[in-house]
């Protein structure tokens, strides 16, 4: 019985062996557009608006676009079987990311590269982003995505100036080991620096769980029940403290900064629950990606390491203007 | 005649019924071979295995405790508090001056002795005090997740040596066409030219570590004591079993196999994460039944669970290629149990022990 069970093993390994030198050789005959592949971070608005900003471009340059599977968590071991199960179809030329871990996507994505597949990181980089110094994982060719690091400091201002430039803040965040959110605290936490009466009295991470930014809000108005202003670094954190305000009726008591602009936010934005959105631009992000990679494929233009769109926010002065409906994530 | 004929079909119907698993695994092989492009090949086996670890690792733990009539839900936590305790262990051997293989070595051998710890509790509740196993296990699960986001609450585990990255995802065997072969290290190629790699580091190791239960559950008298007590304790006591230690052993066993089942994540995406074993469970569980072992003890092997282990994994590649949401691989992996579950109930002399 075990032999047999051996031999079908035996037998699949041969077959498959020889599959793939038959397979190596076909893929390379049909090889004759441009195929790119987007791997996204995370199943929410912002990386759908960024897929319709893909897509759109593909078309109007003809490239080929494959949009891997929308990984049902934030997290490397959800997003690397997703990226290399899909890149073993073959024929991709260029894989536009937004890596789920600063470190633990260096060696997949350096192994991809090896093959001769480009890389471009979108919204989220490897190591600290700086893909011009000679590093492990300086080999993407370019970053493109928001400089986190302004926004969050552009933020502190904004909210300082609502609150009266003093009082205490609160942070929610996702996960200490995503860039991107990191870059905003850290942009924030500087930006308030400039308001020596203002305090940040708490930062939680709810690790893309909303209802646990809920909870963890609450907990922290509980503990400091005179906290002025929040800020929500993405979708999920903005949400779910937006959540715990509304629930401890507070709103308008404390004043809520929360990071990009999805259809529920804008929506508590224009019923006064919230007070300032920095909406992204997913779109222009994913828009840019494709143009600059079908430059580099085809002409073999160099692409700038850093390639930055701005932001715009909303607040209640502007939410119903017309002019601004194009940067809802929806 | 006629009833030489029923007993013919009788048998090959047995035949079918005993090797259902093998059919079901070559005939899932087959589809995909057909419908998902790039499917066949030795690039998309080894992601299957790469990826399968860990649910290999935890299988074979919940086969043992099985085996015995008991469950243990507290691998996937345990698993999850491995890789945070790994990592933390590194980190701060690596800052203390230690060159960074040793630190990663001292490191992982440090966090399989504690793995030990929830297991012996385990054995000691279940054996001991008569705790339910259930019971005791799904305490020690909510344990370790508590401990997990303790340790966490510190810092994140995250930051370790790239040298863990790169054993975590490099291969035993580099084959450069008309270039040879090098063992470990990826040849210095040019870009883009193809280097065939062969047998992750993840996946030898692992597959090692499976060869030994495999030995140890078939060949040796602790094997023959574990399914003894599976088949009937009393009788395992009468003829002079020490049934007690015999069961803490098997939960210390169950438990350091998960906290290896970490520390190949933690090699794997180099950081800890309290849930990073959690949604394992299930398929873990999944694959010692489709591996025809039998929830009530006493019957199951370590390499039908590892085909069990296997169809699952293929399953999910499988789809992800197909581009098919893998929300549907959860309905599937259900529905392939109840199958397994009711194939056990219509060839009831389906037991095998090899």
């Amino acid at each position: 019985m075990k032999k047999g069970l051996l031999l079908v093993m035996v037998l699949l390994i041969t077959f498959s062996m020889s599959a793939q030198l038959f397979a190596g050789g076909q893929q390379e005959a049909e090889d004759d557009g441009i195929t790119i592949l987007f791997m996204p971070g995370v199943a929410d608005p912002f990386y759908y608006m960024m897929e319709k900003g893909i897509r759109e471009k593909g078309a109007e340059l003809g490239v080929n676009i494959i949009v891997a599977e929308f990984p049902k968590a934030w997290g490397p071991e959800v997003q690397v079987p997703i990226l290399e199960a899909t890149v073993a179809q073959g024929g991709i030329d260029m894989i536009l990311i937004a890596p789920t871990a600063i470190d633990a996507l260096i060696s997949p994505l350096k192994k991809l590269y090896d093959q001769g597949i480009e890389i471009i990181t979108v919204d989220t980089f490897l190591g600290n982003g700086d893909y011009s110094v000679d590093s492990d994982y300086s080999f993407p060719l370019s970053y493109i995505g928001s400089d986190n690091e302004k926004g969050g400091r552009e933020m502190a201002a904004h909210l300082a100036e609502m609150v009266g430039e003093k009082g205490k803040v609160y942070i929610n965040s996702t996960n200490p080991d995503v860039s991107s959110v990191m870059g905003r605290v850290k942009g924030f936490k500087e930006g308030l620096e400039a308001f020596p009466d203002m305090e940040l009295v708490g930062i939680d991470y709810n690790m893309d769980v909303q209802q646990k930014a809920t909870d963890q809000t609450l907990g922290a108005l509980q503990k400091d029940p005179d906290i002025v202003g929040i800020f929500g670094t993405n979708l999920y954190s903005s949400q779910g403290a937006y959540q715990a305000v509304v629930n401890a009726g507070l709103s308008g008591a404390v004043k809520l900064a929360t990071w990009d602009a999805s259809v529920d936010i804008i929506n508590a934005l224009k019923k006064g629950q919230i007070d300032l959105c920095l909406a992204q631009k997913p779109y222009e992000i994913g828009s840019l990606a494709v143009e600059w990679g079908y430059k580099f494929l085809s002409a073999g233009t160099k692409i700038p390491a850093k390639v930055i769109p701005g932001f715009e926010f909303f607040n209640e002065g502007n939410v119903n203007d017309p002019e601004m409906d194009k940067f809802i994530y929806k | 005649m006629q009833s030489l004929m029923t007993q013919k079909n009788k048998d090959l119907l047995l035949k079918i019924g005993k090797q259902w698993a093998v059919i079901f695994f070559v005939a899932e092989i087959i589809f995909f071979g057909l419908t998902a492009k790039g499917f066949f090949t030795v690039n998309v086996f080894q992601i299957v295995l790469f990826f399968g670890t860990a649910v290999m690792l935890m299988a074979v733990a919940e086969l043992f405790v099985i085996i015995t009539g008991g469950i243990d839900l507290s691998v996937g936590y345990v698993m999850g508090l491995s890789t945070i305790i790994a990592t933390k262990l590194i980190v701060y051997f690596s800052a203390s001056g230690m060159p960074e293989f040793w630190g990663i070595f001292f490191g992982i051998i440090i966090t399989l002795v504690l793995g030990l710890i929830p297991g012996l509790i385990n054995g000691l509740l279940v054996s001991r005090l008569n705790v339910p196993p259930f019971i005791a296990t799904f305490s020690m699960l909510g344990i370790s997740h508590g401990v997990s986001e303790l340790l966490l609450t510190e810092g994140a585990a995250k930051n370790l040596p790239h040298l863990a990255n790169v054993i975590g995802n490099g291969h035993f065997l580099y084959f450069v066409k008309g270039g040879g072969f090098s063992f470990f290290a990826r040849p210095e190629v040019a870009r883009g030219v193809k280097v065939f790699e062969l047998f992750p580091n993840v996946v030898v190791i692992t597959l090692i570590i499976v060869a030994i239960f495999a030995f140890v559950l078939s060949k040796t008298v602790f094997g023959i004591h574990t399914y003894a007590i599976g088949g009937n304790e009393d009788s395992a006591i009468r003829s002079g079993i020490n049934v007690k230690n015999h069961i803490t052993k098997i939960y210390m066993l169950s438990s350091l196999l998960a906290s290896s089942a970490g520390v190949i994540y933690m090699l794997k995406y180099v950081t800890g994460k309290a849930d990073a074993g959690a949604s394992l469970l299930l398929d873990s569980i999944a694959a010692v039944v489709i591996g025809g072992a039998c929830l009530t003890g006493g019957k199951g092997t370590v390499w039908r669970t590892i085909l069990g282990a296997v169809i699952i994994a293929v399953l999910e590649t499988g789809l992800r290629i197909l581009g098919i949401p893998t929300f549907d691989k959860y309905i599937m992996v259900g529905v392939i149990l109840i199958l397994a579950v009711l194939i056990d109930r219509v060839f009831p002399e389906t037991t095998y022990k090899e």
